[in-house]
């Protein structure tokens, strides 16, 4: 009786565990796998450049600070779009669901599993740091998104934030005609993309019209739902608000959504910044003031062309003194202009 | 074989069924590096886990955990930053502090009969907070500091292969098990959870084991901090937010009862073997990342699931043979 119960057990598992197996199989080829032991647990290979794989395959990772949000995903399809020309690439995608922890322990991860290289948007700049230059010790080369970490890595491809908020903040003096209120719908602190804009932005409105006031900034978490309960509260406290700048385009369609229900919507001046397609639509029908655009397929296949590049000359990781700097200019998209924005560029 | 025992073997059978299946994925994963890095990632919820392990033997609940390791890991910041004290004075001092924070959560519980829940809850605000607003901040902005102190960093660093902080991990688990099975305090402990009535009409001071166990998560709490935030190289005020539910899955799933009075270390290790072991695995089997969180939920389930069937079908078993000799007696008696 006992003996068959455990029979039972044993079943149940060795299927559980060939369907595990059998979905890895399907994601990648377990010939490629077999070098990367080798490679892992070599670690006196120290900073030379990360051979592939058995049989000549790179293994690219990217890890985002989430997966599944308007501009992580434009980045991996414009990532795709380039590694996928290739045969001797391997791209596989993780999500750390936000987590600074999560994302330290996945590039451990990537480390172990031999990895060739690594795109990475920090979810912390200082957070990351040890992780990247770890994996850059052992010859992976690691381009970061948006946020460099604090240590030298290979580069840094990046909105550029502190020139997207001064944007916003000029074309906002313009509309509102130098003077009013405007409330400030932030990131989390520490989220240095998001803090960039803003700074960029407060500086904008005191370079070009010191008489528009900031009458409130809260943190939106850049997700909808906080910044409707922000708005609201703005709304609440402000009889008299002309503009509000949201650091990131999902919080700006928060706010719409709240000065819509509060009937405000065509007093009040709503701008953005990523320029996802959500966003020029809402512009397009007059709901948003505008967005400082960016083209993020173009952003995340610029960082797997650097990546191909260090790959196929097998020059490991970045030599040079410093981490490299790609930047990547937003311009203010409104109303007169969004429509330059060609459908194939809308993410 | 009791059932407690019986109920270790399976989980310790699933685990090893488990690590077999993920070697056999994945070559990359029976490797020295990645089991040094699966035990780190493990030893950083384990320390938290095994005082939280002592709060749910009492029944009660520690929602704060998370909390605390933020505002300690901003508390060991600020001393870095603005002080320069030396390190093996400043830890202490901050472990202290958690003890503290952990002392209020009992202050609150037992003096005001509050349910656990909710003041842990109110804590846990609280401390996010208080992390948020002792945050270093450049131009009213927080600013994450990068630690570069070599004596804070040797926490993050490794001994051998070994990372400080699984030996840490170790130390404190087996420090957790005596002080839960060779102490008074531990008979106490497990008294309090079982019937708190009982307990205290037997003379134990329910209040004063519910102060212990807060402050010693506390405790735990603070050292995860100091550890998390030298591996990490700096701290930030929502660091470990939303550990907690790792450690209570851990925790639960090593046997220790929601209600109380049921549960040791050993169980505890075990489950949070097993969720570093899932959550370390899943990165190596090529899963898009939408799949990845619905595997780990599916494993988590089918082990639990497993775990539960056999724990019963050992107890039916258990009581058959109870039945059987009790039949046996009464038939020799009878003749």
């Amino acid at each position: 009786m006992l003996k068959a119960k455990w029979l039972v057990v044993l079943v149940c598992l060795v299927i559980a565990a060939s369907a595990v197996t059998g979905c890895a199989s399907s994601g990648e080829p377990r010939t490629s796998a077999s070098g990367d032991t080798a490679a892992s647990s070599a670690p006196a290979a120290d900073s030379a450049p990360a051979a592939p794989a058995e049989g000549g395959v790179y293994k690219v990772a990217y890890v985002p600070t989430m997966i599944g949000q308007p501009v992580t995903n434009a980045w991996m399809t414009g990532l795709e779009r380039v590694f996928s020309q290739f045969d001797n690439v391997e791209f596989q995608a993780f999500d750390p669901q936000m987590k600074a922890e999560t994302q330290v322990s996945m590039v451990e991860d990537l480390i172990n599993q031999g990895y060739n290289a690594i795109v990475l948007q920090p979810v912390d700049a200082a957070a990351l740091s040890a992780a990247v230059q770890e994996a850059e010790n052992k010859g992976i080369a690691v381009v970061t998104l948006n946020t460099p970490v604090k240590a030298k890595h290979t580069a840094v491809v990046q909105m550029a934030d502190v020139e997207a908020g001064y944007a916003v903040g000029e074309a906002m003096c313009k509309q509102l005609n130098n003077t009013g209120n405007v409330a400030i719908i932030q990131s989390p602190p520490g989220a240095t993309l998001g803090v960039n804009r803003e700074k960029g932005f407060r500086d904008a409105l005191a370079k070009t019209c010191p008489d528009v006031k900031v009458v409130g900034a809260q943190n939106g978490e850049w997700n909808k739902d906080k910044a409707i309960t922000i708005m609201n509260s703005f709304l609440q406290s402000n009889s008299d608000l002309d503009g509000v700048f949201a650091v990131n385009d999902t919080m700006a369609e928060g706010a719409i959504v709240a000065a819509e229900s509060a009937g405000r919507l065509q007093d009040i001046k709503i701008w953005g910044a990523n320029g996802q397609s959500s966003a020029l639509a809402l512009i397009e029908q007059g709901k948003m003031a505008g967005t400082a655009y960016n083209n993020s397929y173009d952003q995340g296949a610029t960082a797997a062309n650097l990546i191909m590049y260090l790959l196929s000359s097998k020059m490991g990781p970045g030599k040079g003194p410093e981490t490299g700097v790609i930047k990547i200019t937003p311009f203010a998209a409104t109303q007169e202009n969004v429509g330059e924005i060609q459908q194939a560029d809308r993410w | 074989m009791t059932v407690t025992s019986l109920r270790r073997l399976i989980l310790i059978f699933l685990l090893l069924a488990l690590g077999v299946a993920l070697s056999i994925a994945s070559p990359a994963f029976l490797t020295l590096g990645n089991i040094m890095t699966l035990l780190q990632e493990a030893s950083l919820i384990g320390i938290i886990a095994v005082g939280f392990t002592f709060v749910m033997i009492t029944g009660g609940i520690d929602i704060s955990v998370g909390a605390i390791v933020g505002f300690a890991a901003m508390i060991c910041v600020n001393f870095l930053v603005y002080s320069s004290l030396p390190v093996w004075l400043f830890v202490p001092v901050v472990i202290a502090i958690g003890g503290l924070i952990g002392l209020v959560n009992g202050f609150f519980i037992t003096r005001f009969r509050l349910p656990e829940f909710i003041v842990t809850l109110a804590t846990r605000g609280v401390l996010t907070g208080l992390a948020l607003v002792i945050a270093v901040k450049s131009g009213g902005f927080v600013e994450n500091v990068f630690i570069q102190d070599p004596a804070y960093l040797w926490f993050g660093s490794k001994i051998g292969p070994v990372h400080v902080v699984t030996i840490a991990f170790i130390l404190i688990a087996i420090i957790g098990q005596v002080l839960l099975k060779q102490t008074r305090f531990g008979t106490n402990v497990y008294a309090t959870g079982a019937n708190r009535t009982a307990a205290k009409l037997s003379g134990v001071n329910t209040d004063r084991i519910q102060f212990g166990v807060y402050a010693m998560t506390g405790i735990c709490s603070a050292i995860a901090a100091v550890f998390l935030s030298a591996r990490m190289m700096t701290g930030m005020p929502e660091m470990g937010a939303g550990s907690e539910l790792m450690v209570i899955a851990a925790v639960v799933i090593g046997g220790t009862s929601f209600t109380g009075g049921v549960g040791d270390i050993p169980g505890t290790v075990l489950g949070v073997l097993f969720l570093a072991l899932i959550q370390n695995g899943i990165l190596k089997l090529g899963l898009s990342p939408y799949v990845q969180p619905i595997v780990i939920g599916g494993i988590i389930t089918l082990t639990v699931i497993v775990d539960v069937w056999y724990k019963s079908l050992a107890e039916r078993m258990i009581s058959r043979a109870a039945r059987q000799r009790r039949a046996q007696i009464a038939g020799q008696t009878q003749a």
